[in-house]
């Protein structure tokens, strides 16, 4: 990445102030309300350093968990939760099934890791479930909880169709990534994005990022990784069932489910209407078989 | 069907609904006494004046939703504290929103006709037999929404169990919902020596329960062939298709043709009925949660051929 000519103005080692749009000095972009932004994960440049993870439960102040060892390679997070909200997967395919490996895949196909993270999906079903409006799109065209709105009833977590969002039963409110809402109004890039050392988080505008990823897919095909492709993309896997797209986008190697990832995720919305008609449907049934019942009734007497 | 779904050391791919089995509960009595409701404001306004004890009954059954009903939901919230922040805003896209707009307007009305009912009954003058007569109908109408709403709440996540059947759930609900009212009144019938409407209430009782059995045998299929089926299902299912729906349903039958004698089958049908129906939603949504706690199940269900077509 080429130095931003506005780094110059900031020789210093240290700041005795925030710099004004400091995102344009470490994105390469400027954050401005009314634009969509995001993450893009290029899994294929991941190192599993965890950077993000620490990053992100540090400018957060998220609360530590399961201090453990979990038996799942070097991945001793587990999965996002209330207090996870960046969660570095790490996939062994290196004498994977219990046999022992003679030969190598090229370019880190042997060991597949992946900073997960929600994505902020444009058609949101934790957004379109929550019943209180804490769940809302930002300026910035995220998806955030309203700490001070939540009542903890806990609707979003089932809706959720990658498993995000969950109920933290120590404060009973909802907690998931906000992509750094608060950083962003700041014009800072989220924490992960900044922290991680390979550019394997990336933050951007949404059409900017969805040129840079098509353009590494093409790349990586050419150096003959045939397996790379984009997940969260419009069309593409992840971004089905009404979804259209998410804006934390991923670009893999392998298949979705390997990353514990669902290959064509729904909106749960599109079932409200469906078995809601059909249950009044079902009601209306039985009010007329009522109806003819009683009217029977008054009839004869009995 | 992918059936070869490679998981991420089989760590959960969803996350469960964090609802006690205080929610199955809520759920069940709202059917219950929203059908209700629906069931005596019929027999009142369609039965020529010959019903009104079951009419009575009927009333102050809606009323077990009205009053334990909200208590329930706002137990089961994380922080109950704020739960009048439910009617901040409205949303059609949550069903959680839609119900606890159909629970209001339920509340309000069944209170006003149960109030009415209740000081009408103590022989007080006023207008009060005609003031329930008029609330009624919302409170049945909404009524209806009670005892279907909460199948869409479920519906409308991503919980395998739950969004594979969208439809079929909801006609069960309504239909268990149904069948607990023409239950419970038969029983409020017979127990009290009413004027023999018992029958009435039991054929009732008898359609929803074929409805319903109907609809489960329906959604079984959907499950089966959009991969949330397993052993442990078929044999959840098929004991609450036995408990709820088949061994009430001999019940009735044998209750009927031993006519007079067969009052105690009758009666037992009734039970079973009831208990069948909590048993079904209990089993609905531990069985919903299981689901999404097992990534192979999940997995398998996020495949594009389970997509709603146009959409894959
Ligand atoms: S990934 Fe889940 S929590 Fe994140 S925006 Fe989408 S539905 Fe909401
Ligand atoms: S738990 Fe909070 S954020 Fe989630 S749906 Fe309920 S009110 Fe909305």
């Amino acid at each position: 990445m080429q130095i931003h000519p506005r780094a110059r103005e900031y020789p210093d080692s240290q700041f005795s102030r925030p710099i004004r749009d400091e995102s344009e000095l470490t994105a390469g972009v400027k954050i401005e309300p009314g634009k969509s932004y995001g993450f893009f994960t290029d899994t294929t440049r991941c190192i599993g350093c965890k950077a993000c993870e620490v990053a992100c439960k540090e400018w957060n102040a998220l609360p530590a968990d399961s201090v453990g060892l979990t038996g799942m390679s070097y991945d001793n997070t587990g999965g996002l939760s209330a207090s996870t909200w960046r969660h570095v997967a790490f996939i062994e395919k290196i004498g994977h099934g219990g046999g022992r490996a003679t030969e190598m895949a090229p370019y880190q196909s042997n060991w597949l890791m992946m900073s997960d993270v929600c994505k902020h999906c444009h058609n949101a079903p934790c957004l379109e479930a929550c019943p209180t409006g804490a769940l809302f799109k930002t300026e910035f065209d995220t998806v955030v909880v309203q700490q001070d709105v939540c009542n903890g009833c806990g609707y979003c977590v089932p809706a959720c169709p990658f498993g995000v969002i969950d109920v933290n039963l120590d404060d009973g409110k909802a907690h998931k990534c906000t992509l750094c809402y608060d950083r962003l109004k700041g014009g800072f890039e989220p924490a992960c994005a900044k922290s991680c050392p390979t550019d394997s988080i990336q933050f951007g505008e949404l059409a900017e990022l969805h040129r840079r990823a098509a353009e590494r897919v093409q790349e990586l095909h050419r150096l003959g990784v045939e397996s790379a492709y984009l997940y969260g993309t419009p069309g593409a896997p992840g971004a089905t069932g009404g979804l259209e797209y998410l804006n934390a986008f991923f670009l893999l190697t392998d298949a979705p489910e390997v990353y514990n990832l669902p290959r064509a995720p729904t909106r749960a919305s599109n079932r409200v209407m469906p078995s809601l008609l059909s249950g009044l449907a079902t009601m209306a049934g039985f009010a007329v078989a009522a109806v003819a019942l009683f009217a029977g009734a008054s009839r004869n007497g009995r | 069907m992918a059936d070869n779904i490679q998981t991420y050391y089989d760590h959960p791919q969803l996350k469960p609904a964090p609802f006690s089995w205080i929610v199955a509960l809520y759920v069940y009595l709202a059917g219950l006494s929203g059908s209700s409701q629906m069931v005596a404001t019929i027999a009142d306004l369609f039965g020529g004046g010959r019903l009104r004890s079951l009419v009575r009954r009927g009333r102050y059954l809606s009323l077990v939703g009205t009053v334990i009903g909200p208590v329930l939901l706002i137990m089961d919230l994380h922080t109950p504290q704020r739960f009048y922040n439910m009617l901040r805003i409205f949303k059609a896209t949550s069903p959680m929103s839609i119900g606890s707009y159909i629970l209001s307007v339920f509340s309000v009305f069944s209170a006003l006709t149960g109030g009415a009912q209740f000081i009408f009954d103590r022989a007080i003058r006023g207008p009060w037999r005609w003031i329930a007569r008029i609330a009624q109908v919302p409170a049945a109408g909404a009524g209806g929404g009670m005892s279907v709403y909460t199948a869409s709440l479920l519906a409308s996540t991503s919980t395998p169990l739950w969004a594979a059947s969208p439809g079929w759930m909801a006609v069960r609900f309504g239909s268990s919902s149904v069948a607990s009212a023409g239950a419970a009144l038969a029983l409020g019938e017979r127990w009290s020596g009413g004027r023999g409407y018992g029958r009435k209430l039991d054929a009732l009782a008898v359609a929803a329960l074929s409805v319903e059995l109907y609809a489960a045998h329906l959604s079984q299929r959907d499950y089966q062939t959009k991969g949330v089926w397993g052993d442990r299902e078929a044999a959840v299912w098929d004991s609450i298709d036995a408990l709820g729906g088949y061994l009430p349903l001999a019940l009735y039958t044998a209750g009927f043709f031993l006519g007079r004698r067969g009052r105690t089958l009758s009666e037992a049908a009734s039970l079973a009925t009831l208990v069948g129906g909590l048993a079904m939603r209990l089993a609905m949504q531990y069985a919903g949660q299981a689901s999404a706690s097992d990534p192979r199940t999940s997995l398998r269900f996020a495949q594009p051929e389970n997509l709603p077509r146009a959409q894959s």
